[in-house]
């Protein structure tokens, strides 16, 4: 029915709409640009004469919903607005005055233009501040120069596509053990089960292990390594290779561990036990051991950097922040290699109101994923004590910042922060609360492009460059969980491979059902993108003859 | 159209309260009916589809009789192998050379490398909510080390009293 856009559809007009947008050609549209508005609730709304509140032609009324007629602008409300368009042929669209809604009078219905949401789009811009470039911040329109940086970062993403669909295709055909290749247990050196649930985690992401399956890092040729200095890249790439060996015997990470150790010198505390800190760490060592990181030039922008950390794990955070006082929103992008969510307190969940349903059968306080990712893309009020200065009107009052995704990466980890500072005791505790999340996740809700759409009212606009090559859909393939308390306690990994989970306890690898996992409590969740996860279409629970069913 | 007949305060404030109600109730209606004609939300039935099998998952794993995860007895793992608590695997330190048991081998290579406790600089737990609030995303250093680390948010693992040897952490199952 709808013809369907990247993210949203076009509604198909009713009849009277398009017979309205046949005969006045948009006219009517464009002279309402005029008095598009911003109303008290920051929504547009239509003001075409502001000295007297307008009231209903009928009834003189002036409560509910009122309509104002596009062809003759005369007002009815809810109650009368059919009988406008029985008094005169024709006039059988108008607008919502406080909500800058087309309602179709015969239809009875909200109906929906793109044209229209167009010039409301375009009557509200018209009011923000312009930056220094004579562009909006925070709306921007397609632009070329974006384009191009864009498909400059595809190449190597690209090409990681192909090998790993060719290697993922491939390696079934080889396949002779009933195990699947690459689960290998790996022993505790004593407390370094952080660091066994991190590897076990990143060996079994497609694009970064099937770079150390092409041997993409060449130890004989490591000038690091070669140097005698630790190369982080060296002891991953050993390490994926004794996993993949077929050797079932646990395996000692023992020289990363004095690799990393090594790197990590300048560290404030080296002896880092949280399995979270060690990804970003060693992440951050292997962009410094690699070819790339240690050919870029410092000042240059991050992000796009094309070592097998940064093209796996990397995506671009962007920041908006609003002045209060004169509307003027600047905006800044920072790569990331995760998005550490906190959680919703424990009262309730938050759900943004009208972009999701509350179900019946969802208990209150059940904190979710999606409420997480809700939280941290919600707009959140700075006070004047946060010592933001306007560039634009160099007010220091409040402002409202609000973050979302620019870019999203290959392979999404996401940090789900549990621990929490008690001010009365003044300790640190762990929260332990069951956090809800999906298997297959749907990131387009968090995206730049859905933000900026949303604090337009949803308007069926192109407001930002979206890069349709890259889809926000994901699927899960690892969980990290934490269990016991703050200071301390163990850390489990669970793998998802061929739609079978198994759970990575240092030395010992078992076979666990999807329920254990969906009822773990996460640390961390590892999704890598739908087009580079090879599932089969049956899960296990609905077809009788897989293992784990019940 | 006719407003409150008496003088009544109380009557009066119901009045505007209604009529606030009213266009509130009516500014969700409209941006759920302008979500749902565009679109937005056909993700929904999957996303329930996630939550009904979380809350179903939940319900199974907390019931006594579910056996699906091993309870902290491991007999053997799925290649049939059994693992002592301690691994006790034995290879060189590649720092002082010397044999080490594989479950021993942090704690010595932390002395080894010359990192002992005192050497070690004072952890910054003293970082409030305030401060970790703002923190949001791991922001990539990537021209130094790993370095503007906020403790508020650390899970460690293994023993947190200060001079006692590492002990393996042991699994607690929930």
């Amino acid at each position: 029915m709808c013809a369907r856009s990247s993210l949203y559809s076009n509604p198909k007009p009713c009849k009277h709409l398009s017979d309205y947008k046949l005969r006045c050609v948009s006219n009517g549209f464009k002279d309402l640009q005029k008095f598009i508005k911003a109303g008290s609730n920051g929504r547009a709304r239509v003001d075409k004469d502001n000295t007297e509140v307008p009231r209903c032609s009928f009834c003189n009324g002036y409560r509910g919903r009122l309509f104002m007629c596009l062809i003759c602008s005369s007002v009815s409300c809810s109650s009368h607005v059919g009988l406008h368009t029985q008094s005169e042929n024709g006039h059988d669209i108008a607008v919502d005055i406080e909500r800058a809604e087309l309602y179709c009078c015969l239809c009875g219905d909200q109906v929906y233009d793109s044209e229209f949401d167009g010039i409301v789009v375009s009557g509200r811009v018209k009011d923000l501040p312009m930056d220094k470039n004579g562009g909006f911040e925070g709306v921007e329109g397609r632009s070329i120069k974006r384009r191009k940086l864009d498909s400059k970062l595809d190449p190597g993403i690209n090409d990681d596509l192909k090998k790993a669909r060719l290697l993922m295709s491939s390696r079934d055909q080889r396949q002779k053990s009933c195990y699947p290749l690459g689960l290998r247990g790996l022993n505790n050196l004593g407390s370094t089960c952080f660091m066994n649930s991190v590897l076990q985690a990143l060996l079994h992401a497609p694009p970064f292990s099937n770079y150390f399956l092409n041997d993409r890092h060449n130890h004989d040729q490591c000038p690091i390594k070669s140097g005698g200095k630790p190369c982080l890249l060296c002891e991953i790439d050993t390490i994926s290779s004794a996993m993949l060996s077929g050797d079932h015997t646990p395996y000692s990470p023992a020289r990363l561990l004095y690799s990393w150790w090594q790197h990590s010198t300048s560290l404030a505390s080296y002896e880092e036990k949280d399995a979270h800190e060690f990804f970003i760490s060693l992440l951050n060592g292997i962009h410094e051991n690699s070819e790339e990181g240690r050919a870029r030039d410092d000042s240059k922008d991050k992000g796009d950097c094309q070592c097998i950390a940064h093209r796996a794990f990397s995506g671009l955070l962007r920041s908006d922040v609003m002045c209060i006082t004169c509307g003027f929103t600047s905006t800044t992008d920072e790569p990331c290699f995760d998005i550490s969510l906190n959680m919703p307190t424990s009262s309730f969940s938050f759900k943004g109101i009208a972009n999701k349903a509350v179900k019946p059968n969802e208990q209150i306080g059940l904190s979710t994923l999606s409420g997480c990712l809700e939280l941290y893309t919600r707009p959140e009020r700075l006070g004047s004590d946060q010592k933001f200065c306007c560039q634009n009107c160099q007010g220091t009052g409040s402002s409202l910042k609000q973050m979302s995704i620019k870019r999203l990466p290959l392979v999404l980890c996401l940090h789900i922060k549990r621990v929490e500072h008690s001010p009365s005791s003044k300790r640190f505790l762990k929260n332990d609360q069951y956090l809800q999340f999906p298997f297959s996740l749907d990131m387009t809700a968090y995206l730049s492009s859905s933000i900026v759409r949303k604090r337009f009212e949803n308007r069926i606009f192109a407001f930002e460059c979206h890069n349709s090559d890259s889809s926000a859909a994901y699927e899960i393939f690892a969980v990290v969980s934490h269990f016991g308390k703050f200071d301390s306690g163990h850390y489990v990994t669970y793998l998802r491979i061929k739609n079978q989970w198994y759970k990575c306890d240092d030395p010992w690898i078992s076979e666990v059902d999807e329920e254990t996992v969906r009822a773990s409590k996460s640390y961390m969740l590892f999704y890598v993108q739908k087009r580079l996860f090879n599932i089969p279409r049956v899960s296990p629970r609905r077809d009788p003859l897989a293992s784990g069913s019940k | 159209m006719s407003g409150p007949n008496d003088d009544n305060h109380t009557e009066l404030s119901s009045y505007f309260f209604e009529d606030l109600l009213d266009s509130v109730i009516v500014d969700i209606a409209s941006e759920c009916h302008r979500i749902a004609r565009l679109g937005l939300d056909h993700n929904l039935d999957e996303e329930e589809e996630e939550l009904r099998l979380s809350e179903e998952a939940c319900a199974r794993v907390a019931d006594p009789s579910y056996n699906g995860e091993m309870n902290s007895k491991y007999v053997v793992d799925i290649f049939g192998q059994a693992h002592p608590p301690v691994a006790t695997e034995i290879f060189e330190c590649m720092n002082c050379g010397r044999s080490v048991m594989a479950g021993k081998f942090a704690p010595h290579l932390e002395k080894c490398m010359g990192k002992g406790r005192k050497a070690r600089l004072k952890m910054t737990r003293s970082s409030t909510a305030a401060q970790s609030r703002h923190s949001r995303g791991s922001p990539v250093s990537a021209y130094s080390p790993y370095s503007n680390s906020t403790s508020a948010h650390r899970l460690a693992n293994g023993s947190p009293a200060a001079g006692e040897p590492y002990s393996n952490g042991t699994s607690e199952e929930p």
